[in-house]
């Protein structure tokens, strides 16, 4: 396989092959080495802006028509509607043959892609609302969903796909509301899933891999909680600590230590950890839980309990999993997140089997909390790395400022908390960024 | 190599146009065979995100009389039910009675229960039940211009005058044809303003 090179360096390196030549530096035989090299062995990548205006392009025409149409058109009879239906779809129809038959770039497969997709629902609303159908919303976006879903693979859209998984997520949020659950919404996820692991598998840091990645992981945090049966309060707590865990820790595993963008498991799962973490310094979270607590009634199915606790079951699966594949006792990274769950767990446990331990709960992700904004300053210094000691202090400042409300003190003791919290903010970063500069002049 | 693929993709465009196709030859069949009902409404004025500006039509009978041994067995909201269509003496359509098989003879609509209340009959001075059900014809879409003055005229008409929809009735499925105030099209009276 070619190395990816972009052309403008290509180029830049062609032009100074001969200066560096003319100057001594590289002999005639080297200089025609190198360009054999770049010739042979390097290939131009994509040409991102040309695939993100061809993206945008058809996805705002294919917005466009949907906005057109929706546009109510009295003037025309039943049937030429009905027809005129069908020319978004012709035209995304004709649009992803192109792309298949031709083997197309990623500009016209993409465009084809959310041009299709968003195609497929502009004609079932246009039909929908040609014969007056009643909005059944669930029906309208599952049909929608599974008419797209083949081509996230035909035509390796990850627009498409994209679509698919937002489709997915609304559908569980109507469904649950008008059926009362949406336990088919893990069905929906399997195509997803497949393509994801495809991707992994081909190249795990490719923009696509990356992206479908955020994709898959707002759309499984989103639509967990909602397609719960809830029918034991608080179970969510255990399933939420295991998936956000084990997308860190999986992250840590795949893509090592690298941050940000292009880890995008290790960033959700430890932004979703610490948010997390938030939510369970409060005593009210952990009221009234556990199976003693269990709902019932007309939209609690009796197989909801089995649903829920098979759920947490895999995720708690998967986290143990990718924790034994990343564990390493060194990284205290990795330490915090594995033990996170457990953390979960035992205070879920004790919050169902004993009375009054709402405060003690409580205080354990206080401490939590402390850790964590603690580790992350001190990675921060030791790694001057400005975005684990911004996000210590945020960590730290959040728990701090909030416990402060609810301590109830005078406006002057809580302005002098914030002037403090401030200073430290701008002085640590002042400092780190003097350190910075020092390790780049002295190398 | 490519002949997979394009198969597939051949099938799944097949499918993409099938959907929609059936939809409209369901609902063609209906409008051109079905039994025509008047229904005495009253319509508001929504948007909905995905198919734009409609007029929402409020039923006046979305409560119809409903035996007890029927209501046994209605025990989950969005069951299946078919409500048994009759004519009043003015002409106006109303749901008198509700069953939970398919009804053998007479016009029927299949829907969903919704709930359910008790009623006072006074023929018989007995409580009775009567269940609500979902009627899959209250919406009717319009120009985005039109609709608001569509339901702003029909408010002002329908306290002296009667508004209703026309409704297309086949094998329990309904399509609506047009709405009615003061004898007139909504869509034309709405233009004439």
């Amino acid at each position: 396989m070619k190395r990816k090179v972009s052309a403008k360096h290509t180029q830049w390196l062609k032009k100074e092959l001969p200066i560096l030549e003319g100057e001594g530096v590289l002999s005639p035989e080297t200089s025609g080495r190198l360009k054999t090299y770049y010739d042979e062995n390097t290939a131009s990548g994509m040409n991102w802006a040309v695939a993100a205006f061809s993206i945008l392009g058809s996805l705002l025409m294919g917005l466009g028509i949907i906005l057109l149409f929706a546009h109510n058109w009295d003037g025309l009879a039943r049937p030429t509607r009905a027809v005129l239906s069908f020319c978004p779809l012709l035209i995304g129809a004709a649009l992803s043959l192109l792309a298949v038959v031709k083997n197309g770039g990623t500009a016209l497969r993409e465009s084809a892609g959310l041009f299709h997709s968003l195609a497929v629902g502009a004609a079932i609303a246009l039909i929908g609302q040609t014969y007056h159908l009643p909005s059944d919303t669930p029906a309208f976006l599952l049909t929608w969903a599974l008419l797209i879903m083949p081509l996230m693979f035909l035509l390796r859209s990850t627009g498409s796909y994209l679509i698919y998984l937002a489709l997915a997520c609304g559908w569980s949020g109507v469904a649950q509301d008008t059926y009362g659950q949406a336990a088919e919404f893990w069905l929906l996820m399997v195509p997803p899933i497949i393509r994801l692991v495809y991707l992994i598998r081909k190249d795990r840091h490719a923009p696509d891999t990356l992206l479908s990645l955020w994709g898959i992981l707002f759309a499984l945090c989103i639509s967990t909680g909602i397609v719960f049966e809830k029918t034991v309060p608080g179970l969510w707590i255990v399933a939420y600590s295991a998936l956000l865990s084990g997308a860190g820790l999986l992250g840590m595993h795949l893509y090592g230590d690298r941050e940000g963008w292009g880890n995008p498991l290790k960033t959700f799962g430890i932004i979703g950890m610490a948010m997390l973490a938030y939510l369970f310094t409060w005593a009210e979270m952990w009221d009234e839980i556990g199976w003693s607590y269990a709902r019932s009634g007309w939209r609690h199915r009796p197989w909801g309990v089995w649903m829920d606790g098979g759920i947490t079951f895999v995720f708690l699966a998967g986290w143990a999993v990718a924790a034994v594949k990343a564990f390493r006792r060194n990284s205290i990274e990795t330490v915090t997140l594995a033990v996170f769950p457990i953390s979960g767990i035992f205070c879920f446990l004790a919050g169902s089997t004993a009375s009054n331990t709402d405060l003690l709960n409580a205080l354990i992700f206080n401490g939590f909390m402390l850790f964590l904004g603690i580790m992350y300053i001190v990675l921060g210094c030791r790694n001057t790395k400005l975005r684990q000691l911004n996000g210590g202090m945020a960590v730290l400042s959040l728990l701090l400022v909030t416990r402060f409300f609810d301590a109830d003190l005078g406006f002057l003791v809580r302005g002098i908390v914030f002037i403090i919290l401030g200073a430290c903010f701008l002085t640590a970063n002042l400092v780190m960024a003097r350190r910075k500069k020092q390790q780049e002049v002295i190398p | 190599m490519k002949k997979l693929p394009l198969m597939i993709l051949g099938i799944l465009i097949a499918a993409q146009f099938a959907v929609p196709f059936s939809m409209i030859r369901s609902r063609e069949n209906i409008l051109r065979n079905g039994e025509l009902f008047r229904f005495k409404t009253r319509p508001i004025d929504p948007v909905d995100p995905f198919q734009g500006r409609y007029v929402r039509l409020g039923f006046e009978n979305a409560y119809v009389p409903c035996s007890r041994q029927v209501k046994k067995k209605l025990q989950l909201a969005k069951s299946s039910v078919y409500a048994l269509l009759e004519t009043d003496a003015e002409g106006f359509a109303y749901f008198s009675s509700t069953e939970i098989e398919k009804p053998n003879k007479g016009d029927y609509l299949k829907t969903m229960y919704i709930g359910h209340r008790p009623s006072w009959n006074d023929k018989t001075k007995t409580l009775e039940l009567e269940i609500k059900i979902d009627i899959p014809f209250d919406h009717f879409y319009m120009d985005e211009a039109k609709a608001p003055r569509a339901e702003r005229l029909v408010r002002d008409s329908t306290r002296s005058t009667n508004c209703w929809a026309a409704v297309r009735i086949l094998d329990g499925k309904a399509v609506i044809e047009d709405v009615f105030a003061e004898g007139q099209s909504l869509r034309d009276l709405a233009a004439g303003d």
